[in-house]
């Protein structure tokens, strides 16, 4: 009898640590996540907060009056936001399917060099590269117009591009095509029909990087896309900086519409094969 | 493909290669034509003096002035790095050996939101949040877990390889768990079966399969790190700080694009230096693939 | 029949477009509300006065960072026949280097405002001869700003304030000189008060060999930041006093009024001016050399720039210094309406502690020095 009662007595416990435990951490999880995010959701609502108060003494609707007002452009600029990602997705992957077939499946010299060359973009401070894409554009006619914009943002997402379009192509089952060729079937239309379609979710989860990298980039924007092209970015750069933190929370709230809506659409195409390969 | 014993001749050997160096002409000839060029042309001003002479002075007076500033870059990105890896692997780990399926499911959802935060948004909530009277203090306070006397800042070193962190962490871990996800479960399955426990498994078995999507997701992160500017700019007061803050500072207050770009090419340094070790890493890792 | 009703429209819309289509760019350094100012009151003002005309405005960040950001995107056309800022609103330093380099015109005596600009600072910025290259939109100045329920007595000049800095350490926060023009300003201060040489910092000549002599202010300066707190930017340092964590700091009066009135600062707050005293400085309304819309341009400065709307836009909604003759401006309010303006800063102390910026190469030499001495 005793020995049964401490048996379940143990056994219970370790069932509690069970679940206890994982509820332990995903609450500290779940704080470390949205503590940052309930700052800022804080911040769009307060309209008075100071010290000594710890929270804001006072809740209203005011800066949303304010951000939305038509003069302000919120909405002009959040469209603008999301056409320009859309097109650098589209301009990015133009670049980015071919690269990486070529890098998964072709013989190219110093395979890894070009790799390589791909991440640069991204280790480099980007103020001084602006400035002088803004020289070369405006000789060119390029600057306050859309695809001059979509350039310069297809830039540094191409990195996320092309690894994980080659990452996507490098995990495409090879018997298949080999036997749609056996078939009969043409380099091209093996191509359609096979290694796309398969290569089709890794393909998508580049396009959410290059995505998301287009949506928050404010400094090519600037010195290429301005006065003609205005983004939220732009609009939300200026109050961010200035420390005007309820309009800079509300624009970063608005900016996580697309972003979250593109994401959720997007989610069912990650797959882990691709992931795995990525930058290999 | 072809016999490996025979060496094909030169032509040949191009003549294998003209297909993909014809796929990937585009990309190579975007990013020339958008980066290359234009960095040539904002670099070659780091070593040219007022009379268009080559000089070292511009990097010299980077070093003299900012060479705090680099090394506390370095130190802030080899910590951000270290902590990006142990959470990710954690988180990762989690995610594929949990035991209990809500927790997993709650977490699979959870640890991506911060991948959507637009680094300038993730910069100024934590300039609030991590205040000495900010949220955080605010909430630990109130929740009894802290002394208000003790209450601090950790607007400094802290505060960006927490920022970095939380920007950062799940981008690595959504690699890492699907590369996890894709190794064969039966040597985990073996071992567990042998009686290793869950934490021997993740760092016996698992993590030697997908270092290498491991340090893919630390070297962008790093690329990332040493690229932006708004985070630094919002957290950190005074010196030392991060190079881009004090390369801006640098274009902003005298219009000296040679020092900036100077210091520039030290953040270049730290890239290609990682890049070496990632190399070094995926050559000795992959010559079965002959690449 | 709808159709063609439709395409009548479509068509008359088309052809009455040349008329609509003039667009007025105007961008402006400074913070948010710099570009509210053009969005809320300006721009609507003009365009009800000028139909058929747009006013787009566009910020371009806040500090000397703006003005030298819209520099770039001037320089970056040079070799263009137009270019595509019409209006720009930038600080001081810039102008003086936008003129000398070609990039602005010579406007001020083609619009009807221009004997009501009686500033010094419209003649000459920081060392550079600017004379009919720009207006003042408004004036600024740095001033300390004190929480009274945690400083009592404030100190009155930057040697009292060294001594208070010390009783109370860390309670003075400031933000360096890579954060903002108001810790910047408050160095010049410093310089000001202790380099023995205020008048040749602010109107040359320059004379390389000065810095050398800087060393015991600078040595002070770095003993005197062993007890401050130096904190993230202008807006930082607002923050910092906001959340309790700094009793004084050095800020701009104008963003500090623009926070009060958004209830974004604690009202309580309050500014004063040391001895011997602090710099400030004017925004300048410029037209760029090659202005698409040049004309409009200057109509749309002239009506900046009189008394009417320096009354109504820049002291009623903004509680700013106006930025031309004060008088002409005075006349359009209500004596209590001005007095607003003064409410902690009086006018005699404004006129005797209200400072220029040093001349532009000292500015650059004060700052680098501070670079190799203090923060180092």
């Amino acid at each position: 009898m005793k020995t049964t009662f401490v048996e379940t007595a143990m056994s219970g416990a370790r069932h509690l640590a069970a679940q206890v435990l994982p509820a332990i951490m995903i609450g500290l999880c779940a704080f470390v996540v949205f503590g940052p995010l309930v700052n800022l959701f804080m911040w769009a609502f307060a309209e008075t907060w100071f010290f000594p108060a710890r929270y804001p003494t006072e809740y209203g609707f005011d800066f949303w009056k304010r951000v939305f007002r038509p003069r302000a452009g919120a909405w002009t600029s959040l469209f603008a936001s999301v056409w320009i990602a859309l097109a650098t997705v589209g301009l990015s992957m133009a670049l980015a399917v071919p690269a990486g077939y070529a890098l998964a499946r072709l013989t190219l010299p110093a395979r890894t060099l070009i790799m390589l060359i791909f991440l640069l973009p991204q280790a480099f401070p980007s103020l001084p590269i602006f400035v002088n894409i803004a020289r070369m554009f405006y000789g060119l006619g390029l600057n306050g117009t859309y695809i001059g914009v979509v350039l310069v943002h297809s830039l540094p997402g191409l990195v996320y591009a092309v690894w994980i379009a080659t990452a996507a192509f490098a995990a495409v089952d090879r018997t298949m095509e080999e036997a749609a060729r056996n078939l009969g079937a043409g380099p091209m239309r093996t191509f359609q029909d096979i290694t796309l379609p398969q290569a089709f979710p890794g393909l998508i989860a580049a396009s959410i990087f290059v995505f998301l990298d287009s949506i928050d980039e404010f400094t090519g924007t600037f010195f290429v896309g301005t006065p003609d092209i205005s983004t939220l970015p732009i609009l939300m750069f200026n109050a961010s900086m200035g420390g005007n933190y309820q309009i800079a929370a509300i624009t970063a709230l608005i900016l996580l519409v697309p972003s979250i809506g593109f994401m959720l659409v997007i989610e069912r195409f990650l797959k882990a094969d691709v992931l795995s390969r990525i930058g290999r | 493909m072809s016999d490996p014993l025979a060496m094909p001749k030169p032509s040949a050997q191009l003549r294998a290669m003209l297909p993909g160096l014809l796929l990937i002409a585009p990309a190579i000839l975007a990013i020339a034509l958008l980066y290359v060029v234009p960095l040539v042309r904002s670099v070659v001003f780091a070593f040219v003096d007022a009379d268009g002479g080559f000089t070292t002075a511009h990097l010299a007076t980077a070093l003299e002035l900012y060479r705090r500033d680099v090394i506390f870059t370095v130190l802030v990105a080899l910590a951000s790095l270290c902590l990006i890896a142990v959470i990710s692997i954690a988180i990762a780990g989690y995610l594929t050996l949990g035991a209990t399926p809500w927790a997993v499911t709650v977490l699979r959802w959870l640890y991506r939101w911060p991948l959507f935060i637009p680094f300038i948004v993730a910069g100024q909530t934590a300039r609030s949040f991590l205040a000495r009277n900010g949220l955080l203090n605010s909430l630990l306070i109130d929740s009894g877990l802290m002394d208000p006397a003790t209450a601090q800042s950790l607007l400094d070193w802290r505060g960006l390889v927490l920022t970095f962190a939380w920007k950062q962490v799940p981008f690595v871990t959504l690699l890492l768990a699907g590369a996890m996800a894709s190794v064969d479960r039966s040597t985990v399955e073996a071992a567990r079966n042998m009686g290793a426990g869950k934490l021997r498994c993740l760092i016996e078995i698992l993590l030697p399969q997908v270092r290498g999507t491991l340090s893919v997701g630390l070297i962008l992160s790093l690329v990332t790190i040493m690229s932006v500017l708004s985070v630094p700019m919002m957290l950190i007061a005074g010196n030392p700080t991060m190079m881009t803050s004090m390369m801006a500072h640098r274009v902003t207050y005298y219009g000296d694009y040679a020092v900036a770009n100077a210091l520039g090419l030290f953040s270049y340094l730290i890239t290609v230096v990682a890049a070496f070790v990632y190399l070094r890493m995926t050559l000795a890792q992959q010559p079965e693939n002959g690449r | 029949m709808k159709r063609t009703i439709v395409l009548g429209a479509a068509l008359s819309a088309v052809f009455s477009l040349p008329l609509a289509a003039q667009t007025l760019n105007v961008v402006t350094a400074g913070d948010t509300n710099m570009v509210d100012y053009i969005n809320d009151y300006l721009g609507p003002l003009f365009e009800e006065q000028n139909p058929g005309v747009t006013v787009r405005a566009l910020g371009t960040g806040p500090g000397d960072g703006g003005s030298q950001a819209m520099y770039e995107k001037l320089t970056a056309q040079k070799d263009n026949d137009v270019w595509d800022v019409d209006v720009g609103v930038v600080h001081q330093r810039m102008a003086g280097q936008m003129v000398s380099e070609g990039l602005l015109q010579s406007y001020r005596d083609r619009t009807a405002t221009d004997e009501l600009v009686n500033a010094a600072n419209a003649e000459n910025a920081l060392g550079v001869d600017v004379s009919g290259y720009v207006m003042p939109m408004f004036q600024s100045q740095i001033a300390i700003a004190y929480n009274p329920a945690l400083v009592d007595n404030p100190p009155q000049s930057y040697s009292d304030l060294v001594e208070w800095a010390e009783a109370n350490p860390g309670q003075f926060g400031y933000n360096g000189i890579t954060g903002g023009m108001a810790g910047v300003g408050f160095v010049f201060g410093w310089m000001y008060a202790f380099s023995d040489m205020a008048e040749t910092l602010i109107n040359g000549p320059f004379d390389e060999a000065t810095p050398a002599s800087w060393s015991p202010a600078l040595e002070g300066l770095k003993a005197f930041n062993q007890s401050a707190t130096i904190t993230p930017g202008n807006a930082g340092t607002l923050d910092a006093l906001n959340r309790g964590e700094i009793a004084m700091g050095p800020v701009w009066m104008d963003m500090f009024y623009t926070w009060v009135a958004d209830g974004r600062l604690n009202p309580e707050l309050q500014l004063l001016i040391p001895t011997p005293g602090m710099p400030g400085q004017p925004m300048y309304y410029v037209v760029p050399d090659k202005a698409a819309q040049a004309e409009l341009a200057v109509k749309f400065i002239e009506l900046a720039t009189s008394p009417e709307v320096q009354a109504e836009g820049i002291v009623r909604r903004f509680n700013w210094l106006p930025g031309i003759d004060a008088n002409a401006v005075k006349e359009q309010l209500t004596a209590d309406e001005w007095a607003v303006l003064f409410t902690d800063v009086t006018p005699e102390v404004l006129a005797e502690r209200g400072m220029s910026m040093p001349q532009a190469e000292y500015f650059s030499a004060i700052l680098e020095a501070y670079e190799r001495q203090v923060s180092n």
